[in-house]
């Protein structure tokens, strides 16, 4: 019964996170995944500090302030890294709560595990700590990372640059928090009022550029997409922006540039279609030539190369965001 | 964004006259959600005069219907203008909605 406490708090944070996501951007599948790579972190990184213990002869509070907090972090982080380099985490939201998943997953077998050591030892007030300090900051730390790691993404930085910047605010919090320079039931007490309070403004912020983002695209596109339908995309700034690149490509690859164009916005448009009904909790419209059509702008994007996307920039943006919508269909 | 309603037979019909984005979408909301709370189980939305929709007004249509279906109610859509139903078209949304052509066809619907 005792273990409860180990593992509702940061269950039920979960849960919340999970529901706070109007739009839907989390799938169960990649959820069920972070969690599962929780817990194999934490048997990975279970190994690994006792072989830098036995390697350095270090000491149990040495290897908690310093090679812990880093072995933890790396190992927990690394499969949000791979998530994001294969544009399956699109915005803040996700990238939370994919993160807190992880972090999850560490501390479920992490307290499993120090229950099953400690036995009669593992009282309510170590339960308590655990469940609600300790587990809440293994998810907190591994969603501000996810945070961090998306933000720089999304702002055109270089992944390694987010993710550096997101690992060392990790690392530190949780290194701060094993130091235990509070008293650990005000530190649990500081964790449960602080924490909510960010996701709550993270969601918030997110939310909010998400609807403008999905506001002023959607409309942009149709209108675009519309003109270039009824053959007056020439008369658009767009089109004749794209007439003014026949002085540098090859006709061919302007025809390619043109249809990779058309395509693009096609494309996204159902995209972001499909999040509005994903967030309306209809069930998504799959058109039996979607496949084709995305392999088709895979196989012009690569005839046009990087010059012609290059060129194609004032119009097409093939950013973290774009990629990851497209994920979507 | 203007909106009027009306009752005919046991239809309540909204008349959409404007544009209906962003800016309009929350007062739109509440309105037709006070609709939904008086228990109105078909609901038209006549867009004859609508010229304009994004993305948070097709929300405004996405909630309605899904309210309509939990109620085993029907929620019609008629007399679009050609730019509008070219949004419809494009994003697929044609094969969420019941579209007809006018008034009389949304009435004539059961």
């Amino acid at each position: 019964m005792i273990i409860a406490f180990g593992f509702f708090p940061v269950l039920l944070f979960l849960l919340c996170l999970f529901l706070l996501d109007s739009f839907k951007l989390v799938s169960v599948r990649l959820l069920a995944l972070c969690l599962l790579w929780g817990i194999a972190s934490a048997v990975l990184s279970y190994f690994v500090n006792t072989a830098f213990m036995d390697a350095f002869g270090l000491s149990d509070q040495w290897l908690s302030r310093y090679v812990a907090p880093v072995t933890e972090e790396l190992i927990k982080g690394s499969l949000l890294f791979l998530l994001v380099a294969r544009r399956q985490v699109g915005f803040m939201i996700d990238a939370a709560i994919y993160g807190f998943a992880i972090g999850t997953g560490f501390a479920l077998a992490e307290n499993t595990w120090y229950y099953l050591q400690l036995g009669a030892g593992f009282d309510v007030l170590l339960a308590i700590v655990r469940g609600f300090g300790t587990a809440i900051m293994h998810g907190g730390v591994v969603s501000l990372f996810a945070i961090i790691l998306i933000e720089g993404v999304q702002r055109e930085h270089h992944m390694a640059l987010g993710g550096s910047i997101g690992m060392l605010v990790a690392i530190v919090l949780h290194s701060a928090f094993n130091h235990f320079i509070f008293d650990p039931l005000l530190m649990t007490l500081l964790i449960i009022i602080f924490l909510p309070m960010i996701f709550y403004l993270v969601f918030k912020y997110t939310t909010q550029h998400l609807q403008n983002w999905l506001e002023v695209e959607f409309s942009n596109e149709v209108d675009m997409l519309r003109m270039i339908r009824v053959g007056q995309f020439r008369e658009t700034r767009a089109g004749q922006y794209l007439a003014s690149l026949k002085e540098h490509f090859p006709a061919e690859t302007l025809v390619d540039m043109y249809c990779f164009f058309s395509l693009y916005l096609e494309l996204s448009i159902k995209a972001k279609r499909n999040m509005l009904l994903k967030e309306s909790g209809f069930p998504l419209i799959m058109e039996p030539d979607i496949k084709d059509k995305l392999l088709e702008l895979k196989t012009l994007r690569r005839i046009i190369g990087k010059s012609g996307e290059m060129a194609l920039l004032p119009l097409v943006r093939m950013s973290h965001r774009e990629l990851w919508e497209l994920n979507q269909l | 964004m203007k909106h009027t309603t009306e009752t005919r037979d046991d239809h309540m019909i909204v008349f959409l006259d404007g544009r209906l984005d962003t800016t309009q979408a929350d007062a739109f909301e509440k309105a037709m959600t006070g609709l939904l709370d008086e228990g109105h189980t078909k609901i038209i939305f006549d867009c004859e005069k609508l010229n304009y929709i994004s993305s948070s007004g097709l929300r405004i249509f996405l909630i309605m219907q899904k309210k309509m279906m939990g109620v085993a109610g029907k929620f019609t859509v008629c007399s679009l203008q050609p730019a509008i139903k070219e949004i419809f078209d494009m994003s697929g949304f044609t094969m969420i909605f019941n579209i007809q052509p006018d008034l009389e066809a949304a009435l004539k619907e059961e």
